[in-house]
Order: C-alpha cells, then structure tokens, then sequence
C-alpha cells in the first residue's frame, strides 16, 4: 500500500464523520464567499478605464445642494474638458415607492453616453432619444425588470423636485459590469418642468487624458472659489469612496462575522481532527513502533486534515460562485442587488482560508500524538 | 424511571474537548445571530422612538423625506395658523416650520468626512419634542449663528465640542449646547436657526412644519381642511407614521440575519452531529450494559437526544451571553433616504435571545436525532461485546 493510499483510506474509514465535516466547512465557506462578495461590492464600486478620466464636481456643501446650470459653460472652456454633462438626481418614485429603488438622472442628452461610454448604447436609440425631449434611455435590466418595451411611456413622481416628468423610453443601454438599472433623461425638459431655474444637482466632465486631471480639478475649484455656490470637484474614484465612507461599520460588521465563522468552522474542524486521532492512538503508536519518525506521522495528519478541509472549501466557494452565476440576483433581491459577481479574488481567499483551516486544525492531534509514547499509545483502549 | 440526567452531564464532563469546541461554536452562531438582528432592531427603534403620535407632520405632496420636502413660506404660515393647534402661553401656535439640509463634516481623528444633517429650528421645536434636553451648555439663540448638536454628534465629528466652532456654508457656526435626544433619530442632527439656515443655505423655502393639534378630534379635522384647502400642495400624517416610512434601511440586516442563521445552523448542526456520533461510538459498550440493566430502546434514543440538546442549549446560553456585549456599541450607517448618517445603538431584547435559544434547539434536535437513532438500535450482545 502506497502512502497516499494509507492517507485516502483512513480518511475514509468514517464515512460519515467525514461527509458531516465536509459538509460544515462547505457551509461556512460558502457564506464567508457569500459575505466576502458583498464586502467587496460595498467596497469597490464597479471601476473602468475609463473612470480615471472622469471628475464629478458638485456644491461644496453637499450633494444635496444645487449649482448654477451656467457653470457649464465656463467648465466647458476649460483647457483639457472633452465632455461635460449636467447631472442632476431625481429620485422619482414609480408606481409605488417600495418598488422605486432605482435612481433616474436628468442629463444632457447629446453628452452623457461620451461620457460614460462603457454604457452601450445602440447609434440608432441614441439618435432616437437625443432628438426627443421626453425621451428616456433605460438600462437593459431595469427593462426586462418591468416588462417595458422600446416605446412604452412612464412616469415618475417627484419626491424632491415637484414636477413628474412623462417619459418614453426609446432605447436600452448595456455593459459589462457595469449597473444596468438606471434611467437617464434630458435635462432639458426637468428645467422645462420646473420653470428653467437654472439649477443643476452636479456636473460629470470627461478629460481629454489622465495626465489632464489634477490639474483640471484644481482649476475648476480655483474657478468659482468665493462665489455663492463654491464647487467640490473630485475623481469618479474618490467620489464614489466617498459613500462608501459613509457605510461606517457595516464593513467592520461583515469583517468580524467572517472572522466568526472562520472561527467556529476551525472549532469544527480541529475538534473532528482531534477525535479521528484520537480513536486511533493505538494505529499512531504501531506506526511508530515499526520506525515512521515524528515528521512522517506529523505530515500523515496533516495531509489527511487538508484534504478533508480543502474538499470542503473547494464545495463551498465553487458551489458559491457557479450559484451566483446562475440565480438571477437582481430579481431576487427586489432590485436592490444589481449584481453579484464572485470574482476571482474571492474565491481564491475563501480557498486560502480552507488551507489554513487543514494546516491548523492538525496541529493539536499531531502535537498530543507525537508527544504520547509508543506504550502510551499500545495502552490506549479506545 | 429513565436513565439519570446525571449520566449525560458526566459524559459532556468526561469528553471536554470535544463538547468545549461543539458549545463555542454553536455559541457563536447564536451570538452572530442575535448581533445582527439587534443591530436591525436598533436602527429601526431609532426611527420608530422618534415620532411622537400627538404630532402631525406636513410634507409636500409627494415627497417622503423631510429632506427632500418643500413648503413655500406662504404654505407654512397659513399652515401654523390654522385652528385646532394648541397654543402656548402667549397665544402662539405649537407648530414649528423646519427645514433640513445636508453638510459635509470631518469625522474626528482624521477618520474622513460623512454627511450630516442640519436642522433649521424654530421657537416651539423644543415643546414639540419633549424628549429632548440640553446636557451642556445652552439653547442657542437666533441670529448669531449659534448650533446645538447632539451627543453622538458631538463624539464622532470633530468641532463640535461646546465652545467649538466649525465651517459650513461660508459662515462659521458656534457649538454652544449639547442635547440627548434619547437614542431617537435626533441623535444625528445638528440644530441651527431655521431662518439663518434658509439665509446661508439660500432656501427659500421650509422643508416641513411639525404640529400639535389639540386632541385627536382636532387632528383630524386639520387634516381634512389642510387637505382640501387649495392653496395648500401637501401631504399630512402622524409623526409615528413618518417614521416609520423611514426605517426601511434596517431591511437589509433583517435579511441578513435571518440567512446567516439558517445556513450557519445547518452547519452547526452537522458538527453537533460529529460530536454527538463520536459519543455514541465511544459509548457502545455503556449503551449495551445499560440495555441489560433493563433499560429501553426509547429511554436510551431520549437520552442520548437529551444530551444533545443539552449541549446546544448550553451553546445557546453562552451565545446569548455574548450577544448582551453588543447593548453597550452604538454606531452609525448611511441612511438610504437621507444619505447622511445615522447613529444608532445595538439593542438585545429577550425576544431575540428567544430566537437564538431556539436555533440552538433546532441544532440540538438536528444533532442529536440520527445518533441517537443509532443508539437506541444497537444489539445487545454486539454492543456488550465492542472493545
């Protein structure tokens, strides 16, 4: 008999023993992938090439104060601006507000797919949309969320401005990872509806390169310093940090109930480990008896007690990954979870975690069986 | 008579090691458990500890945030002076316009910025929110861009100490009191003049008026004119009822709560399993000696069960144990509907120490029953003869 044949062989011997441990490790590997995800989710926003060269700037104050529409022209003037859009949030409620989670953004209608051009928009819809006012560009999973069609009206309800503007949708937009769920229309019309008060929620600038931005930053701040709506201006990145800032703790949450189940499923392991050796004290000593030294006996646990976890972990964080890919998150969240890719990254950390839970979980019963002598170990019973 | 709870006492005292690793672990579950349904239970009872039911709250029509609301000065006046408000000593109406607006602060110790929110008070915002009191300091005074900001206020975002003063708006504004709003969503705001807020914000409008009509007859009588009045474009509603529209954040922490609980119950299970499985096997020559002392097949199936049981139940203690830590963290999160930052504090009721008891049952029960099982079927003569 070979050597890893005496391995697969006494890890089989309690089948069922095996099968539970398995089970548990896959369990808890499984919901720290789950938890690793959404962790990652919160903490990087969706992020492109693209974005290193977009800068957001709104009122110094806070997002939810408003800037003078005519900004737009001095900022377009600027050396090194390719694109600038107005960009104002709406937060209009559809139908009902427990279905309202999506956010809809008045925008200039000619600019903002330059800008964002990972959203893919087809030349057709877009020409559609840019020559009508009421026009709207939905994204695709937002579209087939509802049901709508290519030519379907709606209307949303203004909950911070007061007017509802009517829409029609004329195209969809798509991208690759990237949040398909928001509806774009012109500003035009929003200034139209709310009587052309010049007002604007923010504006989002496309440079002609990346060298461009700091720069760029500072002088549209510099450009209307001391006036009565003194401008923030800032990278798409640092921007959306920005939120993410605001999360607080719930990152430290999700951390620490990791490490908890990290914990409870080294608790697991290690204890079954212990009890397989335990059982099998007197199997140790004969092992030794007939001249395997510490190191062998030692690398015999710990082989069997990494298979046993890695299996586990290869379960829970593969099983993770191939049951996001396939359930439709987006639906099942009620539209709060646009998408739930476990990445790469991910994976390759929980299977990381399984490693270290088979390296650690062998280290007491290899230590206790290594310490026991021979006729310690011939005297056991059970 | 069935087989001595003592016996299984022993057996947990005799297999330590393994009964010490199943007891943590379920215990943790139970603790995880119950942490994340009281941090849940936190955020929503800080909304829900907010209103005051003798209060009505006018919005504009459509809106569902104060924050987001508008109300034109005209609307407030004519709303503050309709009949059925209780009038104070001077004859002046209890009913206060209020206005919301979001800044941006420095956290302290240089931990970044958050959003926080700004209150525009008037005269009777104090007499409409009974709960409130100044714990340092004093009340500010209009015109002189004195603030009061809360407790947590205070602690987490730096200025804002009484006698502090910080940056906002192009005008420098004074901390001269500190206010316990009694773990209501008051605990996040920062309270200003309502008309120096409209004038170094530039609003020209009012976000919301808050009213005490005089009984519950009167309020619904002011709701029906504000209503059909035509000059007014509102929407009215108990103050309880506002806030508890705007709990829906918490949402997300029910949800998560509710599945780390099931699937880490599973797994919990399955190691209560492990424990319990090794148990039965070490103990096949016990079960047989106690089959020929003339015990039962059922007797000994109840007791092993038992013993799970009363490991898990064990495990659920402790986690419970742990989970009471947790009252004394207080911390804060983005709100959905406002995006600034709510503050808010972990709170254990017995309800879910309730819960956590009985997912530590279902372990046990889950545990314990195939082993068990197993137990309780092995032969005589077999088991007496196992070495």
């Amino acid at each position: 008999m070979t050597i890893p044949g005496f391995i697969v062989r006494n890890a089989l011997r309690n089948k069922r023993r095996l099968i539970l441990t398995v089970l548990s490790v896959a369990l808890s590997l499984f919901l720290f992938t789950t938890l690793q995800t959404a962790l990652h989710l919160m903490t990087h926003p969706p992020t492109t090439e693209e974005a290193a060269l977009r800068i957001a700037t709104r009122h110094r104050v806070s997002l939810a104060n408003v800037l003078p529409a005519k900004y737009q022209f001095r900022i377009e003037r600027m050396p090194g601006v390719r694109y600038c859009s107005k960009f104002t949030y709406f937060g209009g409620i559809y139908k009902d507000q427990s279905q309202s989670n999506f956010a809809q953004f008045a925008v200039d209608a000619d600019r903002i797919f330059r800008i964002f051009s990972e959203m893919v928009v087809s030349p057709r819809e877009e020409e559609e949309f840019r020559k009508e006012k009421t026009a709207c560009i939905v994204g695709a999973k937002l579209l087939e969320r509802f049901g709508w069609k290519v030519g379907d009206k709606i209307t949303f309800q203004g909950t911070i401005w007061g007017c509802d503007p009517e829409l029609t949708i004329r195209g969809t937009y798509r991208g690759q990872g990237i949040d398909e769920t928001l509806v774009f229309f012109h500003h035009d019309y929003f200034d139209e509806l709310m009587g052309d008060r010049g007002l604007v929620g923010a504006f989002w600038i496309k440079a002609g390169s990346a060298e461009v931005v700091p720069g760029l930053i500072e002088r549209i701040d510099a450009a209307f310093r001391n006036t009565d709506a003194e401008t923030k201006t800032e990278t798409e990145r640092a921007f959306q940090l920005e939120f993410v800032s605001m999360l607080g703790n719930v990152k430290l949450f999700i951390g620490s109930i990791s490490t908890v189940i990290v914990f409870t499923m080294l608790l697991v392991t290690a204890s079954t480990m212990s009890m397989a050796i335990r059982e099998r004290s007197r199997e140790m000593a004969i092992l030794k008896a007939i001249g395997f030294n510490a190191s062998e006996i030692a690398g015999l646990i710990l082989a069997e007690s990494f298979g046993q976890a890695m299996t586990g972990g290869l379960l829970g964080c593969l099983g993770a990954k191939l049951l996001f890919a396939h359930l439709d998150i987006y639906k099942l969240s009620g539209g709060n979870i646009p998408m739930f890719p476990v990445t790469a990254d991910v994976v390759a950390l929980g299977l990381l975690v399984a490693l270290g839970l088979g390296v650690a979980s062998s280290i007491v019963p290899a230590r206790s069986t290594i310490k026991a002598t021979v006729v310690e170990g011939l005297m056991e019973l059970d | 008579m069935g087989i001595p709870l003592d016996y299984n006492l022993r057996n947990l005292r005799v297999r330590w090691r393994s009964t010490l690793a199943t007891v943590v672990g379920i215990a943790l579950v139970v603790a995880v458990f119950i942490f994340v349904r009281a941090l849940a239970h936190g955020m929503e009872s800080t909304y829900v500890n907010t209103g005051d039911e003798r209060n009505l709250i006018v919005l504009r029509k459509g809106s569902t945030a104060e924050s987001s609301s508008q109300l034109s000065r005209e609307e407030a006046r004519r709303i503050k002076y309709l009949d059925g408000i209780v009038r104070d000593e001077h004859g002046e109406p209890l009913a206060s316009a209020e206005i919301i607006v979001l800044i941006l602060l420095e956290r302290t110790g240089e931990r970044g910025t958050a959003n926080v929110l700004v209150r525009g008070i008037g005269p009777a915002t104090l007499a409409l929110r009974p709960q409130i009191r100044i714990t340092e300091g004093r009340m500010l005074r209009p015109g002189l861009h004195e603030c009061i900001v809360s407790r947590r206020i205070a602690e987490r975002f730096a200025h804002c100490r009484v006698g502090q003063s910080f940056q906002s708006g192009k005008t420098t504004w004074h901390v001269v009191g500190i206010f316990d709003a009694r773990q209501t969503a008051y605990e996040s705001e920062i309270w200003v003049d309502a008309d120096e807020v409209r004038s170094v914000f530039r609003r020209d409008f009012y976000g919301s008026v808050l009213l005490r009509p005089v009984n519950a007859i009167a309020a619904e009588s002011l709701k029906q004119r504000m209503l059909a009045d035509r000059l007014l474009n509102i929407k009215v509603q108990s103050e309880t009822e506002y806030y508890r529209e705007q709990t829906q954040s918490a949402g997300f922490f029910q949800f998560l709560a509710w599945f780390l609980a099931i699937i880490m119950t599973i797994g919990a299970a399955f190691a209560a399993m492990n424990t319990m499985y090794a148990a039965v096997g070490g103990r096949t020559r016990e079960i047989g000696t106690l089959r020929v002392l003339g015990f039962r097949r059922r007797q000994i199936y109840a007791s092993f069960l038992l013993e799970s049981v009363m490991l898990s139940l064990l495990g659920g203690a402790l986690g419970c144990m742990l989970s009471l830590l947790c009252n004394f963290v207080s911390t804060g999160t983005l709100s959905q509907t406002t995006f600034a930052e709510v503050a808010f504090q972990f709170q254990v009721t017995p309800r879910m120490m309730g819960a956590g008891m009985l997912f530590a049952l279902v372990m046990g029960v889950l545990g314990g029953l195939l082993p068990a099982r197993l137990a309780a079927r092995k032969p005589v003569l077999d088991a007496l003869r196992a070495v």
